[in-house]
């Protein structure tokens, strides 16, 4: 049961924990570049010195900020405001890098079987292509402005359905509606400019997995967003010379446009960290070559941060990875009260049989010969104990959805109904051996009667608890491989303790003097 | 005691002793006093030998069964015990379990069965804890040969608990004999049953002594001791006398 419990749960934590590494590389790629406030300037040629590396698949500058986003509901003037993380990207280029475009979750199906899986009520049975196209590009294409796509759980207008898909809650489907996103721009030296807002409308919605970003996270054009947050293309102005006469100063160039972020993706096979170490030394190329150019209007910061997804995400990852090192320990304790039940009961033994051991060590047992009779069954009963509990924990995380499924709904009445008979069927035989007096079978009788009746009961009143409920969780169903490593560490493990459990009692009797055994055993 | 010398004299000059006890001496310890069983007995046994070991209880009859057997040892200097003229009372490990396993057969007044196991696994009980890889199938053909000529080849897969005391006993021989010793030990094997069961026992182990099996008996009753070739009487710890029986 100590391996069941410890290969169960951490085979469904492992598969959470790669669910979400996998998620995250899927959404910042292989290595995330990060300047300050004032962003990092003549990103587009950056990019370009990035596409030449041989390792680099794509490349994706974006500007990474916080907002207010005033939702379209409920009705009337007392709208509802919610604070967001802004992304403002190129959507063509970010989807060489995430899985942007495959996260838009408003899509018609691709084919006709598709749709035919899809629930009659599924909104996503009606949208035409266009919704899609929209969200690639986050333009709306019928009016032509530039759009919004939020994270799926941004709006509470999505009800999550226990098969993942999403219906609109309250008649709120937000690709028909506006919202109004309000940035603050925030100057080099980090001051904070007039707030400012735009409305947008929501073209499409996106789901990447991790309930963290689609709760939060918004995504708008790059040029909408360093628009409003002032890191657009500017005129530079000569504040060194006398102002015109309505008090301008004279233009002498333009600043580059700027983002924060710049996300890259590695050709396969690739690592985060290879990878990591040749945007740095392109950087510090590139930084070089612009800082040493007088014409350029703007320098590149001396440093930024480079980081593989893996750092990036350490906040996320992090917490996840103490749980299931937490529960290792933790499940691992039970080991320490297996060693000490299989001791307690050897114990016993040896003290029981101590009188056998004498006529064993009479015909000619050696001492190890005795110990390893002790140890033999401790062995047995650790492989075949590991053996059962890997192949329950197999059972139960192969079939963990379905499980979960039947704790989550009604016990079907004849479930119940038979529950029930049994228990009649268990009250006659007590009444039986009460009729009998067997003291043992009327206890027996009464502790299976009452059991079963208070299963049959449970069943009765049980209406679906569901534990991970796929409204409130990310996840559609729960991760139901079995983490082989942890099984067989497991597994050697609980050999391993209940041989040790074995090996004291073992110890003992093989110390026993025959002579004392057979004269007072 | 001249004539228990004379005695031991006679049998050396015939054949090399098979076990030779000289100034074996043991003493227990209950608690802190000490209490000294043996105090420096002698009995060499020759080849095919049947010596019964007679004495009052407590005379220390077990405990020098005990060490012929190897089961336990002399005092620190306190004597030796040789068979077949090697030392087995400084012996340690392998070389005194096989000693225990091939050379010996031990047979208890209580016969010390084991209760889990049937008539023919207790049986083959030796076979099983020597070096089983080898000897297991001759210990089965062993012990269903022996439990055979002792009438009990209806009785293999019993339980000790379900035979009778004569049965057990019978069991208990056939088990000190399946790995065809060359000495047996038995410690009052007729204590624990009647007369006429124990008469059987006797016979049984009269017709392998017969056969050429050397026996060493411990009995408190001089009618039982009658039976084996030679007395060796045991008083006070050492044996005042030893003549060959009537």
């Amino acid at each position: 049961m100590c391996v069941a419990m410890v290969v169960t749960v951490v085979s469904v934590m492992t598969g959470f924990l790669d669910m979400l590494k996998n998620s995250g590389r899927q959404i910042v790629g292989d290595v995330i570049v990060s300047s300050g406030i004032a962003g990092l300037p003549y990103s587009d040629e950056f990019l370009v010195d990035l596409k030449g590396l041989k390792d680099v698949q794509g490349a994706t500058p974006l500007i990474d900020t916080i907002g207010l986003l005033r939702m379209p509901y409920p009705r009337g003037n007392q709208k509802e405001v919610t604070h967001v993380q802004v992304w403002a990207v190129d959507p063509i280029s970010l989807a060489t890098v995430t899985d942007y475009a495959n996260d838009l979750y408003w899509k018609p199906a691709e084919n006709a079987a598709a749709a035919k899986e899809m629930a009659e009520d599924d909104p996503r049975k009606n949208l035409s292509e266009k919704i899609l196209t929209d969200g690639k590009t986050l333009i709306q294409s019928k009016t032509g402005n530039p759009g919004i796509a939020l994270g799926i759980h941004v709006s509470i207008g999505n009800e999550r359905q226990r098969d993942g898909s999403y219906r609109p809650r309250y008649g709120w489907f937000m690709p028909e509606n506006d919202v109004t996103l309000t940035v603050v721009p925030v100057s080099s030296q980090g001051k904070i400019a007039e707030p400012r807002e735009q409305i947008f409308p929501v073209v499409n919605e996106v789901q990447t997995g991790i309930y963290e970003v689609d709760h939060n996270r918004i995504y708008i054009p790059l040029k909408e967003g360093q628009r409003l947050l002032r890191l657009d293309e500017a005129p530079l102005y000569d504040l060194n010379a006398e102002p015109d006469g309505q008090g301008r100063y004279p233009v002498i160039g333009t600043t580059p446009a700027r983002v924060t972020k710049i996300l890259v993706r590695a050709k396969q096979g690739v690592s985060a960290n290879s990878l990591r170490a040749q945007v740095e030394t392109a950087y510090a190329s590139f930084s070089k070559r612009i800082n040493a150019d007088p014409t350029r209007n703007a320098s590149m910061p001396d440093f930024v941060n480079v980081l593989t997804w893996e750092q990036q995400l350490r906040d996320l990852i992090a917490p996840v990875e103490k749980e299931r090192e937490m529960m290792r320990v933790l499940f691992s304790l039970i080991y320490l009260v297996c060693a000490g039940l299989i001791l307690s009961i050897f114990w016993s033994i040896v003290i029981e049989k101590t009188r056998d051991i004498g006529i064993l060590r009479s015909v000619g047992a050696s001492r190890l010969g005795v110990m390893w009779i002790f140890l033999r069954y401790g062995l047995v009963i650790g492989v075949l104990g590991s053996a059962l509990g890997v192949l329950l924990a197999w059972l139960v995380v192969r079939n963990i959805n379905a499980i979960h499924e039947a704790i989550g709904s009604d016990a079907p009445p004849t479930i119940w109904i038979g529950s029930f008979v049994l228990t009649g069927f268990f009250a006659i035989g007590l009444l039986y051996s009460i009729w009998r007096g067997k003291l043992l079978r009327i206890l027996l009788w009464l502790l299976a009667t009452l059991v079963m009746g208070l299963i049959a009961t449970f069943l009765a009143l049980h209406h679906g608890t569901l534990i991970w409920d796929p409204s409130v969780y990310y996840f559609t169903s729960v991760p139901d491989q079995v983490d082989w490593i942890t099984a067989w560490t497991t597994a050697i493990g609980g050999v391993v303790f209940s041989v040790i459990g074995a090996a004291i009692p073992a110890s003992k009797a093989a110390d026993i003097d025959p002579v004392e055994a057979l004269r007072y055993g | 005691m001249a004539d228990h010398q004379n005695n031991l004299q006679n049998h050396s000059d015939k054949t090399s002793p098979l076990i030779e006890a000289r100034g074996v001496r043991k003493t227990y310890s209950f608690g802190a006093v000490p209490v000294e069983v043996l105090s420096g007995a002698d009995l060499i046994v020759h080849p095919g030998e049947w010596v019964a070991v007679l004495g009052s209880s407590g005379s220390g009859k077990s405990t020098l069964l005990h060490l012929l057997g190897g089961l336990d040892r002399p005092d620190k200097n306190g004597g030796e015990i040789c068979f077949d003229g090697q030392p087995i009372s400084v012996s340690h490990g392998k070389r005194l379990d096989g000693y225990r396993n091939k050379d010996i057969g031990f047979v208890f007044q209580f016969y010390h069965l084991l209760p889990e196991l049937s008539v023919f696994e207790n049986a083959m009980l030796p076979g099983m804890v020597g070096n089983w890889l080898t000897n297991r199938s001759e210990a089965r053909k062993s012990a269903s040969k022996l439990l055979d000529s002792f009438g009990l080849s209806h009785r293999l897969a019993h339980r000790p608990g379900q035979l009778s005391g004569g049965e057990r006993q019978r069991v208990a021989i056939a088990r000190a004999l399946v790995n065809s010793p060359r000495v047996l030990l038995a410690d009052e094997p007729t204590g624990n049953l009647d007369a006429k069961t124990g008469e059987g026992i006797l016979d049984l182990l009269a017709q392998r002594h017969a056969n050429g099996l050397t026996l060493i008996m411990v009995t408190h009753d001089p009618a039982v001791a009658a039976r084996a070739t030679r007395v060796v009487k045991l008083a006070n710890g050492c044996v005042v006398q030893s003549s060959a029986s009537e």
